[in-house]
């Protein structure tokens, strides 16, 4: 076998969904716990202390927001929420309360897969920070404030700089619009999405290769950005 | 700079009109002093009948009389021996006053009341006039608020202030932009309720509008008419008021006329809710029930197979998928119609470039793009819009799904975005056959496809949520077939962008 992807606990109450999660994830390699609310799913995170944390929203007991509210009093464990709602608002709302990524039923295994298996590199290399980071023909220096696209430098103004070391930072994270501004140009900025969708579109036309199509900067459309390597 | 001075000279005139008579007098007696001794003082007599004359045309009666008896003294006192003095030296003088005075009388009473019917006469020439392009301009109105717009504009021609108010959902409401004051409104109601004319004199600043005229078509009373005159003259609006009345009346049958069309719309609409609903049932049973029986199918089929191979496994769990994510994104547009229909549609508008959500857009849609060259063309520098970049990018994509499924595999796409004064174009299209002749505006209602018998799987869903999308922003859709294919082109409109504050140098 092959070594363990990471300890992944399921909070669904969904008999049918929660078994093809598990089989997948266990196909996969990962060590699975299954919790059924949120009562059930807080104690299991306390006592397995698990890598990732695949939520629900729609739970029997409370909703799953109020779990994500009370394991980030005290865990920075990854959560990936699953919704059944469409409206972009409960996205956001789960993001904001400190989800790291969302999916929207129906998904696929695929998907699954690929959200999980971005979330736990990400807890990975949180713990051996690089300061050298490197996107198609791009490589951004963190520790030297430098930014370089084919070997040539490239002028970043400070909030630019700002705006995508703080994407590069969660990496395969969403980060809703409220999030960014707030990190990138402070209290104040919240409502002023403009700002950050004109700065993110600048972002683009000096690192994508093909702006209009970017493979690294992401839209989450009407929920945030995502940086993706 | 001389113009400009005449015309404050002949307002100065108009506005002080008994001034300028007593300037005109002078003026003469003054022109006239020099030659005193040189010309026969009855010519002189006749030169202030001349001034008392030209008095009454340019000036008016009350004026022309006034100017009678200053010339007569100023005549007396300068002309008529001794000077300065209103002593008279020879009586027979005294007939020359007398017949100065009457004549200056008579002349100033007879070419007054020629010039008062030559301008009451142009006066209500102007009044049949504008009265006809009344009702020219109320026979094209399509709706109350225009009703409203033409009948300030023909006020405003007598230099008069309107507000049209209708009664609609238990009260009367002002049409436009105009509102009026509570103590207005008060008065108005009165006048609905009495059916009749209601007059008020200013009470200053308290109520601008002094005539309230009941808009009453058959004893039926449809709204008031509130009149005010736009200058402090009250007198204005009490002349007018048999004018006022008849204009009211003109109105009032326009306003009816505009509620019947209204009603008639609104059962046509009703019926084909109607027609919709019905639609709607036949066409969810028929696509629904097509991917729910392939599912069974499917499910059985594969039981039912002895040892199935990995192949066949592989292909059924794909087929299945399929069925269930076509099913899934049917049932998501239905919730979109239905949210979009329900009219609690809450945009959610932001400022924001469009290729930002054309390129998510092209991103959702990767799968179904694959083997499809896809031709963007988007200029540069372009303005950012405000539109739900959620809702737009539904639209995007289910243009793009559609130039998909219409057109051979293989054939390009083509989205363009075009600049233009007022707004922002977006077209997308393919190489294909185009929409079947005459369909172009059908494909827009619920339920309607371009070609009912199309193989190609569809609820003709889609373009209807674009289209009520597009409507939501103030925007335009439409659908037209071009040279080898089809196009649908959408356009938002612009307006000023937030600025956005540059940070300075680092």
């Amino acid at each position: 076998m092959s070594a363990m992807l990471g300890r992944v606990l399921i909070v669904e109450d969904e008999p049918r969904i929660r078994r093809f999660v598990r089989d997948a994830l266990g196909r996969e390699g990962c060590e699975t716990f299954e919790a059924g609310d949120v009562g059930e799913g807080l104690e299991m995170a306390g006592a397995q202390h698990p890598d990732l944390i695949v939520l629900d929203l729609g739970l029997p007991d409370q909703s799953g927001l109020e779990l994500i509210r009370k394991l980030r009093a005290w865990s920075s464990i990854p959560v990936l929420i699953l919704s059944a709602r469409i409206a972009e608002q409960d996205k956001v709302t789960g993001l904001d309360a400190g989800a790291d990524d969302y999916l929207t039923k129906p998904f696929g295994v695929a998907e699954l897969l690929a959200r999980v298996r971005a979330l736990l590199r990400r807890r990975q290399q949180e713990a051996q920070p690089s300061p050298v980071r490197r996107f198609g023909d791009v490589v951004v220096d963190l520790s030297r404030r430098v930014v370089q696209r084919s070997g040539c430098e490239i002028h970043l103004t400070q909030l630019e700089y700002g705006l995508l070391a703080t994407l590069l930072a969660n990496d395969g994270k969403v980060l809703t619009h409220r999030q960014l501004l707030r990190e990138v140009w402070g209290e104040g900025y919240a409502g002023q999405s403009h700002y950050l969708k004109v700065y993110v579109s600048r972002l683009r036309q000096k690192l994508e290769p093909n702006p209009t199509q970017p493979r690294f900067l992401l839209t989450e459309t009407g929920v945030g950005y995502r940086f993706q390597s | 700079m001389r113009l400009g001075r005449n015309v404050s000279l002949s307002t100065v005139f108009k506005r002080h009109r008994h001034a300028a008579a007593a300037f005109l007098c002078v003026a003469t007696m003054v022109l006239a002093l020099p030659f005193r001794d040189r010309v026969d003082i009855a010519n002189i007599d006749m030169l202030f009948l001349l001034t008392v004359f030209l008095s009454a045309v340019w000036l008016g009666r009350g004026p022309a009389v006034m100017a009678v008896l200053l010339s007569v003294a100023l005549f007396d006192f300068f002309f008529v021996p001794p000077y300065l003095s209103f002593a008279v030296a020879d009586a027979q003088y005294l007939i020359t006053f007398a017949v100065m005075l009457t004549v200056g009388l008579l002349t100033s009473h007879l070419v007054a009341q020629l010039a008062e019917r030559t301008a009451q006469a142009q006066e209500s020439e102007r009044q049949a006039r504008l009265a006809h392009a009344l009702s020219r301009d109320l026979g094209l109105a399509m709706h109350v608020d225009q009703v409203a717009d033409i009948t300030a504009a023909f006020l405003d021609e007598f230099d008069l202030n309107c507000t049209l108010m209708t009664y609609a959902s238990a009260a009367l409401r002002p049409m436009g932009k105009s509102s009026l004051a509570s103590l207005e409104m008060g008065f108005a109601q009165s006048a609905y309720e009495h059916n009749t004319v209601i007059e008020v004199d200013t009470l200053a600043g308290a109520s601008k509008m002094i005539a309230f005229l009941p808009l009453t078509v058959s004893d039926r009373v449809l709204g008031v008419l509130a009149v005010g005159p736009r200058h402090d003259d009250a007198g204005r609006v009490r002349e007018l008021r048999p004018f006022l009345e008849a204009a009211a009346a003109q109105i009032a049958l326009i306003v009816e006329h505009l509620a019947q069309a209204d009603a008639i719309r609104e059962s046509e609409l009703q019926a084909s809710e109607e027609r919709l609903r019905t639609s709607i049932l036949a066409s969810l049973s028929h696509d629904m029930r097509t991917p729910l029986t392939s599912l069974v199918g499917l499910a059985d089929a594969l039981a039912q197979q002895k040892s199935p191979s990995a192949q066949i496994i592989t292909d059924t769990a794909a087929e299945i998928r399929d069925q269930a994510l076509g099913m899934h994104h049917m049932l998501a547009n239905l919730l979109e119609m239905a949210r979009l229909q329900g009219g609690d549609l809450h945009l959610n508008k932001e400022w924001q470039p469009i290729d930002e959500v054309i390129g998510s857009s092209i991103r959702l849609l990767a799968g179904a793009l694959s083997g499809r060259p896809l031709e963007i063309r988007i200029p540069e520098g372009l303005p950012l819009v405000h539109f739900d970049a959620v809702l737009i990018e539904r639209v995007i994509c289910n243009l793009l799904e559609n130039a998909i499924k219409y057109s051979r595999s293989g054939t390009p796409i083509q989205l363009e975005v075009a600049l233009q004064p007022d707004r922002l174009d977006v077209a997308v299209k393919n190489q294909g056959t185009g929409f079947p002749a005459g369909s172009c505006d059908a494909v827009f209602e619920l339920f309607v496809r371009g070609d009912p018998e199309s193989t190609a799987g569809g609820t003709g869903i889609g373009l209807a949520i674009c289209q009520a999308i597009i409507v939501a922003h103030n925007g335009q859709i439409a659908a037209e077939n071009i040279p080898d294919g089809a196009c649908v082109h959408f356009s938002l409109p612009l307006s000023t962008p937030p600025t956005l504050a540059e940070e300075s140098a680092p």
